[in-house]
Parts: structure tokens; sequence; C-alpha cells
């Protein structure tokens, strides 16, 4: 027994040495934030007068649009001088990846982070210790669980409901007497989906009838697999008036079954893209019920998500929304609030209708 | 014991001049059912419509089928098959970035990358006595590493001439299909018409007997690896051109398929005697019933579910001795005598 006692203190003292270092790392317990409200003259409300840093955080960053959203992101934060380094982590979808990437900021003493949550519920933990330490932590977009104000700052959500609920009026619109509807969305389960069938059925009737499985028509947002279940539901359908997808670019590909099945591609209500709105400029005058009605993509979700960062962080006044409502974008019909839009000359794989220029948006998808 | 493809395929329609192996006559047969079940309880997956949409899918799955059909029958599984595709679609769509004029040297670099990863492929496992699985797992990381390097994982829209090659119908027939036809035909009369061909086969069927003999064993070994990314590069092209929008990972979901419609062409994962044939029919057989699935609107799980069933099916029709079920089941073999 009097063998044990050496190292027995010498493990207490360890672990007291560790606890002082977990209780110095930081001046204040949990996220910071709190105290008045201050504001650097010139820049929006939300840029206090604190010096801060951030990093934006992507569980997976692979595809223009992420490339899109991140340079978005990059160009909110140079709206406030107060953000003294701006930094970024690509999860490359690899969970532990991303997990290890918000440790390693905290880590490092950054002040703000926001953190696209692709793994959802899986990033709480390592959100929360972030939080714990001191970090302003503004998950976004995708549900991680927790409250805010006990796991994190605040999340930023964006409104599928209010998308649903956009195509559903405009599809009223154009069908007043009701219609056939197809409704594709991504991997089985997916609550964007949900919440957009959610949004669509407060707008539409009994009089609309969706010929998709219920609740949507599973393609993974792979066009591949779009372009498959698309054919099956054309040949099995002989009328369909509107097709619903909330990835409009992966219809590209799949929207000339139509036509060589001899049939009008029919309406579209989904969300912008360049490569959409170029193909719907080719190809309405030769495809008569072909109508467009886009909402935005979304890009510009984290820009709110900056914003509630760095005012958190820099003591500047938090936005009164915490969900981003993505706007219509482009209707065919009416034309409101824009017509369809195409730049031929550009890739098809900008978003128009992000508040990032498309200069910027070119030059953000050619960085590789 | 072990027993390779040539042994265990017996011929149920032989002739010395014609011979039909039983395996192509099990996949036409299933082939047929699956259509023939779709026009009486799901027509519309036996539509016009629904065979135009199935046809380029099913060309990409047999190019990629006889891809690795060429390993499969030097013994060895490829599953370096998705990065193969997904550099293909990649390379074709994001270097030309919409511009026609630009496609010809994409698809020269396409190719290049595909002999590297072949080339690569086959000196692992011929050379370096490598696990096929285990080293066409590792060159797949390097082709997906490629693949973010050539393009930060952001493929572009297909260039218009790529998806009118691709995607346009001649004659109401997919493109594609001739160029699925074409693959066979080269397959084909490689493997079953020359000289070489038949040491291929030999090579697979007894890698020491055919040393024995003299043959050039790892230089057939390093070729099948080296056609088949070719083949696969191939199939990338196609599927960029088809998919108008497609992904960088575009190759994932074929990496099942493509050893599935090997397995259900009869080819013995042993190596050996190849059936490319059969192959570009398994194809077909299991895109029209994933069309058939489809129409019948049953759940995603369930179609899953029938696809892996048939994969099971096709691999128990083969692979299972059933006149030794036969005899464990009724308990007595042809003697009359029974079993402890």
């Amino acid at each position: 027994m009097k063998r044990r006692r050496p190292v027995s203190l010498l493990a207490a003292t360890f672990v007291a040495a560790l606890a002082s270092i977990g209780c110095n790392s930081r001046s204040s317990s949990t996220g910071a934030g709190s105290g008045e409200v201050t504001h650097l003259a010139g820049a929006p409300d939300w840029c206090g007068t604190k010096k801060a840093t951030l990093a934006q955080l992507d569980g997976f960053g692979g595809n223009s649009w992420r490339l899109v959203t991140t340079a978005s992101g990059e160009d909110e934060v140079k709206k406030c001088a107060s953000v003294t380094s701006y930094q970024y982590a690509n999860g490359n979808g690899d969970t532990q990846k991303s997990i290890s990437d918000i440790q390693a900021f905290a880590a490092k003493g950054v002040d703000a982070m926001v953190v696209f949550g692709d793994a959802g519920q899986a990033m709480l933990p390592a959100i929360r210790s972030a939080y714990k330490a001191g970090v302003v932590v503004v998950p976004y977009r995708v549900e991680v669980g927790g409250k805010a104000g006990v796991d994190y700052t605040q999340f930023v959500g964006a409104s599928f409901v209010n998308d649903g609920v956009s195509w559903g009026r405009w599809i009223k619109s154009i069908l007043p007497r009701g219609g056939n509807l197809l409704f594709l969305s991504g991997p089985k389960g997916n609550s964007q989906g949900n919440d957009e069938l959610k949004g669509m059925k407060t707008v539409l009737d009994d009089s609309y009838k969706f010929l998709n499985e219920a609740p949507y028509d599973v393609t993974n947002w792979d066009p591949a697999l779009t372009q498959t279940v698309l054919t099956a539901e054309i040949a099995k359908n002989p009328k369909i008036d509107v097709i619903v997808s909330d990835f409009g670019p992966s219809l590209v590909g799949a929207l000339p079954v139509f036509t060589k099945s001899g049939r009008s591609i029919p309406a579209i209500a989904t969300s912008d893209g360049n490569a959409l709105g170029c193909f719907w400029k080719d190809n309405q005058a030769a495809n008569p019920d072909f109508k467009l009605f886009t909402v935005a993509t979304g890009n510009d979700n984290v820009r709110l998500a900056v914003d509630w960062a760095v005012a958190k962080a820099t003591g500047g006044k938090p936005p009164e929304s915490t969900t981003f409502e993505a706007p219509s974008f482009e209707d065919s019909v009416g034309g409101k609030p824009h017509s369809v839009e195409c730049e031929p000359s550009l890739p098809g794989d900008i978003y128009l209708s992000a508040q990032l220029p498309k200069e910027a948006q070119v030059a953000a998808i050619n960085r590789k | 014991m072990v027993s390779d493809a040539t042994t265990r395929q017996t011929t149920r329609w032989s002739s010395p001049r014609f011979r039909v192996p039983r395996s192509f006559g099990a996949i036409a047969i299933a082939t047929v059912l699956v259509f023939a079940l779709g026009a009486v309880v799901a027509p519309s997956s036996v539509s016009h419509s629904a065979i135009i949409g199935m046809v380029p899918f099913a060309a990409v799955l047999a190019i990629a089928g006889l891809g690795q059909l060429l390993v499969v029958q030097q013994g060895g599984i490829d599953l370096s098959v998705a990065g193969g595709i997904s550099l293909a679609v990649v390379v074709v769509t994001h270097q030309p970035d919409g511009d026609d004029a630009r496609l010809g040297a994409a698809v020269v670099m396409a190719i290049g990358f595909a002999i590297g990863a072949g080339l690569v492929n086959g000196l692992l496992v011929s050379r370096l006595r490598l696990s096929s699985i285990i080293a066409t797992l590792g060159t797949n990381s390097l082709l997906y590493g490629a693949v973010f390097a050539v393009s930060g994982g952001t493929p572009r829209s297909t260039t218009r001439l790529l998806a009118g090659i691709a995607g346009d119908l001649s004659w109401g027939i997919p493109r594609s299909a001739f160029f699925a036809v074409a693959a066979l035909a080269v397959v084909w009369v490689l493997t079953k018409k020359t000289v070489a061909g038949r040491r291929f086969e030999a090579i697979g069927a007894n890698r020491a007997a055919a040393r024995a003999v003299g043959l050039r064993v790892h230089v057939h070994h390093t070729l099948a690896f080296v056609w088949a990314q070719l083949l696969y590069c191939l199939a990338g092209i196609l599927l960029a051109g088809i998919t108008n929008q497609p992904t960088a990972f575009q190759g994932d979901s074929l990496l099942l398929p493509s050893v599935a419609v090997v397995v259900l062409a009869g080819t013995s994962l042993l190596g050996g005697r190849g059936f490319p044939v059969s192959t570009v029919i398994a194809a077909v057989f299991l895109r029209e019933l994933q069309q058939l699935v489809l129409a019948l609107g049953v759940d995603t799980s369930v179609q899953t579910l029938v696809q892996a069933i048939a994969l099971a099916v096709g691999v128990a029709l083969y692979s299972i001795h059933w006149s030794s079920v036969r005899r464990w089941l009724f308990g007595r073999n042809p003697s009359g005598a029974t079993y402890p």
C-alpha cells in the first residue's frame, strides 16, 4: 500500500495541473458575448469594437455550392474590421476530422467559430466543449441538437418549410384547379425534404396529387439516380404537371428524358443554379409547358451565421433573425422578383441568387 | 478443392462448333423474365421511354463490368473502379470547362490517367504480389486524390459536344449503347479469338501451370488492370455526357454493380474463363430490375433488398454444388447409401 502512495500523489498533481490549465485557458466560463453592445463606425450593426478572431468550419467542402458558400462567409467577415483573423477548415466529409477541426481551433484560442455541422448530432459534444471553453460557437443550416446558451451560442437554421411554402404558392398560381406533382429530394429520411413537403402542404390541398413515393422520391441528390428515378416516373405517369426538386442543377441531365419520350418538359419548382437557368433559356421554346420558379439556393445562410458569431465575439448587436429564409429568385411566368437568369459565358456551377458577385464566385470555384 | 470457371461451366447446348455456356442461358432467361414480369405487373417499366432512359446506364454498367471481368478472370477484384470512373468524369468535365474545343485534350488526359492507374495496379498485384483488394483499394484512394487535385472535387457541366455524343439518340437508340457494343466486341475478340486471349484465360485459370509452360504471366496480369482502367475511363466519359451535371463521386455507385454483373454472368471469382456477352446481358438485367422496382413504386429499402437478393441468387446459382445439396436434403446419395 505504501509503495503506491507516490504514484497516487503524482497522478493527483497531474490531474490538478490539467484542471488548472483548463480553467485558465479562458477568462470566461462559457461562450463570450455578454456585456454592453458596441459598434465599429462605418461597419454593420453586428460589428462591435472588440478585436476577435473567427474560424469557419465545413463538414464537407467539396462541391461548387460549398465553395461559393465558403467564399460568401469570408466576404461577410471582411465587412467587420474588428475581426483580425479568418481561418477555414474543411472536414472532407469525415466526421472525425470535423470534430478534431473544432477541437484544434478551440485549442488555438480562436474567439468565434461558425460550424456547418454536416454530421448532425455527432458534432454536438465537440461544439459543446468549445462553447464551454469560452468560444462563441454558431452552428448553422444543419441541426446539431442541443440548446442555444447551453451547448452553443446560437443556431442559425434555414427555413426549408418556407421554401415549400414558396413553391406551393407558385404551383397554386399556375395550376389553380389542382394537378399532378412529383417531388424529388435527397437521401431517404433527410429532414430538408420532410420540411419542404410540410411547407407545400400548408398551401396545397388534396386537389394536388403527389405522384411520388411518400414523402418524396429518393435521389441522394445524385444526377445519375435522379435521371433513373425520373425515367421511371415519366414512364409510369402520363401526366406530370409540376416537378418539385430541392436541388435544381441535378435536374439538368434528367429533363431531356421528357423530350426523348416525345413530351414537353413540365413546370419546375426548385432552387436556382446558372446551369438550370441556361437550360431553361435553351429549351423553353421547344417545350411549351416548361415554366420555371426558383428559390435562392441558400449560399447566404452562412452570412447570417457569421453576423451572429462576429456580433457575439466583438460586442456588436446580434441580428434579429435566427433563421435564414431563402427568398424567391426566378419566376418565368410573373418575372418577379427576377425573370430566369443565365450567364452563358460563366460556369454552370455558380448561383446567381447569391449576394457574392459572380466574378468572385468564379474565382472561388477556380481556386483549385 | 479449387475449381475455375473453365472446369465448372458445363455446356448444355453444345456441338463441336457451337457451344453456349450454361451461365449465358441462365442470365438470358432471367433477363427475359424481368422484362416479361415488368410487362405484366408494371407495364411502364417496359415502355419505350423507360427503355430509352435505362439503356444509357446499362451501357455504362456493361462497360465497367467488362473492365471488372478482365480483372476477375485473373483471380482479382478491382476496387479502383469507383476512382477510375470518377476521375474520368472529373477530367472530361473540369478541363474543357464547357469548351468543346478542349474536350479532345481532356479525353487524352483521362486515358493517360487510366493507363497510369492500370499500370500501378498491375505492378502492385503482379510484381509485388499484393492482394488485388488491398492494391486497388490504395489505388482508388490515389485516384480520388487526383480527383481533388484536378478539380477540388467540383466537376463542371458537360460540354455540349460530349452531351451529344454520349446522351443523344441515333436511329432511335441511345448512342451509349453503340459504345457498349463496341467495347464488348473488342473484349470478346481479344479474349476469345486471339492467341493472346486464350493465354490470358489460361493464366487466369491456373497461374502456376501457365508459368510452367512459359507464358508471360506478369505481362498478361498487368495488362488486365490496364485494359480494365481504359474501360472504366470510357464508362466515366459516357457517364459525364449522360448526366450533364455530374458529381465528383459518380463512380461510387458502380463499384458493387460492376462486380455483380461479372458474378451474375457466371464468371468465377477464382479466375479463368470469362463471359463478356453474359456480362453485358447481366448489366441490362440489373438496370431493368431497377426500373421494374422503381415502376412498382415500392419503398427505397425494398429496392436495395431486391437487388441484393438478385445478386445472392446469382452467386448461389453458380457457386453452390446443387447435386450435393439435393443429396443432403434427401438423405441419400445415388448409390443408395445414407449419410451419417
